[in-house]
């Protein structure tokens, strides 16, 4: 069955409230949310080559309505996406069904269908003084000493234009009071924002968290390699937690809010 | 409860991004960058991620405002354009046409600037036209 029939199927059956898919409009593939109330819509739905949070936006129509029951067209990257909010409480997988379709290469998964992600383009420039979106962080590692790496990455954080772009895009930050508009982290008003504290205020949120999507090195407008910078600190957790966030239902090991910490101190050379 | 995305251009400034107002039942609820935009590719700065706050604000206006007596009453489209061509009329004939300036802006599009000077020009009668992005 066709993916129109199904979300038809599951909307007239009443499964679904609403089903979150794409759709083409004035030639721009977008997001749309289909319903009993515009089925005639459903001839335009598409499963777009361009990525936006579709989970997102249902966090977005839950916060207005709790039981709202939501479909989604989820690649592999909108379902990791979704195990994190379900393992966060943002969304309960009861009201959620998601319609799996092809995706792009991810680390929990190889299957390759969607162009979209092809590997980004470095300038030269870039080489030389700042990183390579494409360079293998092992190498990165081997090849900069420390003072290299730590001029490198300020190099990178001092185009940031604080659009907070990236953590506006992200489907996995959903804090009512984000630390990065705290005044006593960063201070209001200065550009570039203070640095590197900005960005790694952000790094360390995304440890456990990011699932390695690239929403957010997509949408920085200063091409900061923020996907770079996430992956490193998830590979630190999986070494040390042997956890890898949105693969599962378990639990992040930095969960805080429940009646139980599953944090164990350990070294962080183990 | 409906949800739909609409494609939209930032109205702060002259770069003209491409956006996506997400309405969730009639309300802009927030703003996303429009991916296959081809001025931005799907980034924005601050002031176009914030759009949805400028248009939801309570402080918006919605109606024209007249000054009356030193305080700012409701009023009608036709009684404030009225007010405002009288006005206009009225320094045009005392002071000349150029006491009057027109200042145009990088935020709106192409034939409302031409309209705009042409007003200034045409119906005025001054050559003071200026625009914002030339600071
Ligand atoms: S890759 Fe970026 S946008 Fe995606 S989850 Fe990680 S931090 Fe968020
Ligand atoms: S950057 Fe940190 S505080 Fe801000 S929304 Fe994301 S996780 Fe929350
Ligand atoms: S998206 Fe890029 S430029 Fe914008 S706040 Fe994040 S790091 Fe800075
Ligand atoms: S998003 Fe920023 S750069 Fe783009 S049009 Fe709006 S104000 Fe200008």
């Amino acid at each position: 069955m066709n993916i129109t029939k199904q979300v038809e199927q599951l909307l007239k059956q009443g499964d679904v409230d609403i089903f979150l898919a794409y759709r083409e409009l004035d030639g721009h593939l977008i997001p749309h949310g289909y319903t009993l109330d515009n089925l005639e819509d459903l001839e335009n739905l598409k499963v777009s080559q361009h990525r936006y949070s579709l989970e997102k936006v249902a966090t977005h129509l839950t916060e207005k309505k709790p039981n709202l029951k939501i479909g989604i067209v989820a690649r592999d990257c909108n379902q990791r996406a979704l195990n994190l909010l379900y393992t966060w409480n943002q969304l309960s997988p009861e009201n959620i069904t998601p319609l799996m379709v092809n995706c792009c290469p991810s680390q929990t998964r190889n299957h390759s269908d969607c162009t979209y992600l092809e590997p980004k383009k470095t300038g030269t420039f870039k080489q030389k003084k700042g990183i390579d979106f494409n360079e293998n962080p092992r190498e990165f590692m081997d090849n900069n000493d420390n003072g290299q790496r730590f001029s490198r990455w300020m190099y990178e954080f001092s185009k940031c234009i604080k659009c907070y772009g990236c953590r506006n895009i992200c489907p996995v930050c959903f804090c009512t009071d984000c630390s990065l508009e705290n005044p006593d982290l960063v201070e209001p008003g200065a550009l570039p924002p203070e640095i590197p504290i900005f960005h790694l205020v952000r790094a360390t949120h995304m440890a456990g968290r990011c699932i390695d999507c690239g929403l957010c090195e997509d949408a920085c407008p200063a091409e900061i390699p923020l996907r770079f910078l996430y992956r490193e600190m998830n590979r630190i957790v999986s070494d040390v937690f042997d956890y890898t966030p949105g693969a599962g239902l378990e639990k992040s090991p930095f969960t805080i809010i429940g009646n139980e910490v599953t944090l164990e101190p350990r070294p962080m050379d183990a | 409860m409906n949800c739909k995305f609409v494609p939209s251009v930032c109205s702060y400034c002259g770069t003209g991004c491409g956006v996506l107002f997400e309405v969730i039942d009639g309300k802009i609820n927030s703003t996303l960058p429009l991916k296959s935009h081809p001025v931005n590719q799907g980034k924005l700065c601050i002031k176009g991620w914030s759009l949805h706050e400028y248009i939801n604000s309570y402080m918006r206006l919605k109606a024209p405002l007249v000054k009356e007596n030193g305080h700012f009453q409701k009023a009608t489209w036709d009684e404030a354009i009225t007010h405002a061509a009288k006005n206009f009329n009225r320094i045009k004939e005392t002071h000349g046409p150029d006491a009057i300036g027109v200042l145009v802006s990088a935020k709106v599009t192409n034939e409302e600037n031409y309209l705009a000077q042409k007003l200034a020009r045409a119906a005025i009668g001054t050559n003071n036209v200026d625009h914002c992005a030339r600071l």
